[in-house]
């Protein structure tokens, strides 16, 4: 990449291609569908408002100037655009692109800059040092700290975006990696053999969803394999503008995840499966093009796999409640898996399934998006909120932890009485032991 | 460069909220749907009312600036397109739906409503407003008023002139007009509503209006034709409705275009196949089986490749909703899609189906057509690179072509996207001499310093 001719004002590494902003038609079906222009009603603050932002700096008519640097990060990344675009663009992309112009051209004051530096490129790719980092925070609930700090309110002093991370914090238990054998056998009449990709928050903050969904791949007659040497999947340094570590987290785990005798790679964070996606695209020009193919084609988000396997019903015990199922934006928008998720929630006996209005509208996490801008995540959760409410179901269901971390907190926040799962976790409770 | 004196005075008088003037901003609200066209205003105004919208006004003729009116910027002939700076009225914060009255059966909306919400909002009440142009889903009201926007439903329900009862508007001059009302029927004296419709932006600038609504059908039947050749397509058109049928929907695609549809939508449509016709016949259940059948003998006549029928509304929708990103879709292929609008009485659609293939042919172009078959109304589209001279210059002589052609059937250079910037010399072709001074002078009489939407469907005095 270093060799590129550098495009207007973008800096030749990690910059937006010509073609891809030149791409849109300026048609304005993004519009509607994005929450940040239905938020602001501003036009730059749209899809098609930031591509011809882009578009303006790679024509050398605009410096990356702080607007950019707003708008890339802005953007949450939801890539509802990505959806409804008839020509094709990747607004979204293009902006996650923009995010890595912000490092090149906007650099931040050395003290924050060390910071950022610190927790992409040392803490995140190491996994013993990200999980050893979560101990005081386990200690923090289990000494009774944290119910002290809630009930006191005391985090009302400081800023909006620590009391809500603090809110946000689920029930942490001993991170999962450890706890994983190399290899679950598979119970029943044995189908295949998968790789199970263990996510950094999963493991982190919802070890006992990915608990549940090694048991029900188990159960579902799959070997699963959990290689300990696994790291992130590079997707918090893609949001980030950190593209140089994806590159390296990738290279890593393409190497030890192809190694495996397995059919499939699969995951239960689809902000992972989304990245892991990608890498064909990260990589491009490091790495074998067969290579990379036979990579994207093993990835697979849980609920695809399964649906492409046939999901085994004979053994479900019955839930006997009402679902409704919140879209995570890098599962439909990011990956078009839609169909699969309801079809499993609905294979379930005992289910009455509840279609929301605006099921695939992000709910405002969209990764930092939430801590960085409380307020306008608050407004975007809120439409969320109402249309859960709509469906008067009892559980939402969900399947990604950013948006399961945001809409257990809102519901919390908003005293509404449903609880957040994973959709592993509802079909792990209808799995026998 | 707009004084510091004037953006304090539209600040104080309209408040800081609704004044914009950050060049980042600037940049992105001077361009609409149209292909190569962009100008950067000097300062851009979100009104939420008439009366911000009357001050607004007042002190950019005070100050000799050229305003020109905007929607969601989805106008296909740059209407919105602010060519000469200036300021830039952006009217998609007055969207409010102010009353749907379902005894007169008429809903009054601020300009900025959009008009995929106004079908759902009187829809839920059992009423129907059909004009449903490409962009509805984003496309404003007053937009769809100031272009006379079409859309797929055209053919039987008519277009967006076919349902204005009323309109208040904004002078240049400052002062506030309504014309029309919610009476059925208003001869007293001149139509100036009729006149606004169309007008492109540069009478007046609508801040409200009312529609007219109908009931909706209360049954409908939706069909799906292939054909080997597009002019037999052409000729299905023609016989259905010389058979006195009148489908709500009679909708073409080309070979080209439902392959980008397809690539889009993934629903299934034939990609080997020269054309497809979706046909859609409306009405009382009676009816509408009386004109299914009627429909499904006349493609069996023509000898449709294939004719299928939709299984129900949902199949039905989606296959309406594939034709709305058909332009869209199409730019999927090239970097610059140029899209016209020729249209032609209907008995001439086979005739310009060949005479598209034959220029296509002539000036080494890929286009791909689309359009609303039933009124005759077409859009090829010229699938180009704006960076590639000699291909611009082929494709604008085969437009030049075909509407020389156009215009000897007796059809015309705008169906339904409007004058705007880029077909201004075509309007004089059709109209010719005499009718371009007339409109100069009812432009004149609205507006004698030509301060609203300057360069737009003819060209200034001055050029």
């Amino acid at each position: 990449m270093a060799d590129k001719e550098k495009l207007g004002n973008f800096t030749a590494k990690d910059a937006p291609e010509y073609e891809d902003v030149l791409q849109c038609m300026r048609c304005g079906f993004c519009l509607p569908t994005c929450p940040t222009f239905v938020l602001t009603g501003r036009e730059r603050s749209s899809p098609r408002g930031r591509v011809a932002l882009a578009r303006a700096v790679a024509e050398g008519k605009l410096t990356f100037n702080q607007a950019m640097k707003e708008e890339a990060y802005f953007c949450l990344d939801c890539r509802a655009c990505t959806t409804a675009c008839p020509s094709g663009v990747k607004a979204g992309e293009v902006m996650e692109v923009c995010r890595s112009q912000v490092h090149q051209q906007l650099p931040l004051p050395k003290w924050q800059a060390g910071f950022r530096n610190f927790i992409l490129q040392k803490m995140l790719p190491d996994p013993d040092m990200l999980e050893t980092s979560m101990l005081p925070a386990r200690l923090y609930q289990k000494l009774g700290i944290q119910w002290l700090v809630r009930n006191s309110r005391i985090m009302k002093l400081g800023p909006k975006w620590m009391d809500k991370a603090e809110g946000m914090m689920p029930e942490m238990h001993q991170p999962l990696r450890q706890q994983l054998p190399e290899l679950t056998p598979a119970k029943g009449e044995k189908r295949g053999s998968v790789a199970f990709f263990l996510g950094c928050v999963m493991t982190l903050m919802y070890a006992e969803v990915s608990r549940q969904t090694v048991r029900v791949l188990s159960h579902q007659g799959f070997d699963v394999f959990t290689p300990k040497q696994q790291k992130c999947c590079g997707a918090p340094h893609l949001t980030e503008g950190d593209r140089e570590t994806t590159r390296q987290l990738a290279t890593h785990n393409l190497d030890l995840f192809l190694d495996l005798p397995v059919d499939a790679i699969v995951t239960d964070c689809a902000g992972c499966s989304a990245a892991l996606k990608e890498y064909e695209e990260i990589l491009a020009e490091r790495q074998d093009h067969a290579k990379l193919d036979l990579f994207r084609s093993k990835i697979k988000d849980v609920s695809e796999f399964l649906i492409e396997q046939g999901l085994r019903t004979d053994n479900l015990q019955p839930i006997n409640k009402s679902v409704t199922y919140h879209e995570p934006c890098h599962l439909c928008h990011a990956q078009g898996i839609t169909r699969q998720p309801r079809e499993l929630i609905k294979s379930i006996p005992g289910i009455s399934y509840q279609e929301m209005k605006e099921s695939s509208w992000c709910c405002g996490s969209a990764a930092t998006f939430s801590l960085k801008f409380t307020e306008e995540s608050q407004q975007i959760l809120d439409r969320k909120l109402g249309n859960v409410k709509n469906t008067g179901a009892e559980i939402l269901v969900t399947a990604n932890p950013g948006c399961h971390l945001q809409l257990a907190w809102g519901l919390r926040e908003a005293g509404m009485p449903q609880p957040v799962m994973h959709l592993m976790e509802l079909l792990g409770q209808a799995t026998p032991e | 460069m707009i004084s510091e004196n004037i953006l304090e005075e539209l600040r104080r008088k309209l408040g800081k909220e609704q004044v914009v003037s950050s060049p980042e901003d600037l940049l992105v609200l001077g361009y609409d749907s149209t292909p190569g066209l962009h100008a950067t205003p000097e300062v851009v105004i979100y009104p939420t009312s008439s009366e911000q919208v009357q001050i607004a006004m007042q002190i950019a003729r005070d100050n000799s600036l050229p305003i020109t009116p905007r929607g969601s910027g989805t106008g296909l002939s740059g209407g919105s397109i602010p060519v000469n700076g200036g300021m830039v009225i952006c009217l998609n914060k007055m969207n409010r739906i102010l009353e749907i009255d379902e005894e007169n059966l008429t809903a009054t909306c601020e300009a900025g409503v959009i008009t995929l919400d106004l079908f759902n909002a009187v829809a839920e009440k059992g009423l129907f407003y059909p004009p449903d142009p490409g962009s509805q889903k984003i496309s404003t009201l007053a937009g769809n008023v100031m272009e006379d926007a079409g859309g797929l439903r055209g053919l039987k329900y008519g277009v967006t002139r076919d349902y204005v009862m009323a309109l208040k508007c904004v002078l240049p001059d400052g002062s506030m007009l309504t014309t029309g009302g919610k009476s059925v029927k208003d001869v007293a004296g001149y139509a100036f509503k009729d006149l606004l419709i169309g007008s492109e932006g540069t009478l007046g600038i609508i801040t409200e209006i009312t529609v007219k609504l109908i009931p909706p059908p209360q049954d409908k039947r939706t069909f799906l034709a292939y054909f080997d050749d597009i002019r037999i397509a052409g000729q299905a058109v023609s016989k259905i409705i010389a058979a006195k049928i009148i489908p709500s929907t009679m909708e073409i695609m080309d070979k080209a275009t439902i392959n980008c549809v397809e690539d889009y939508v993934k629903i299934g449509l034939p990609r080997q196949m020269a054309a497809l016709l979706l046909i859609e016949v409306d009405g009382h259940p009676a009816m509408v089986a009386e004109e299914a059948e009627g429909v499904e003998r006349i493609l069996k006549e023509v000898k449709a490749a294939e004719v299928h029928v939709a299984k129900d509304a949902e199949e039905a929708a989606s296959l309406a909703a594939a034709r709305r990103t058909a332009l869209s879709a199409l730019a999927r292929v090239s970097p610059t899609t140029l899209l016209e609008d020729a249209t032609v009485p209907r008995s001439m659609l086979a005739e310009t189906f060949a005479l598209i293939e034959r220029l296509t042919e002539k000036y080494q172009l890929t286009v791909g057509t689309f359009g609303h078959a039933g009124d005759g109304n077409l859009h090829p589209t010229v699938l180009c690179d704006e960076r590639n001279e000699d291909e611009m210059k082929r494709a604008h002589a085969f437009y030049d072509e075909l509407y020389e052609q156009v215009l000897a059937w007796g059809g015309t250079v705008s169906g339904e996207h409007g004058i705007g910037i880029a077909k201004k010399e075509y309007l004089a072709r059709q109209i010719g001499p005499g009718g371009v001074a007339v409109m100069k002078r009812i432009k004149q009489a609205f507006d004698p310093k030509g301060i609203l939407n300057p360069g737009k469907i003819f060209a200034d005095d001055q050029e």
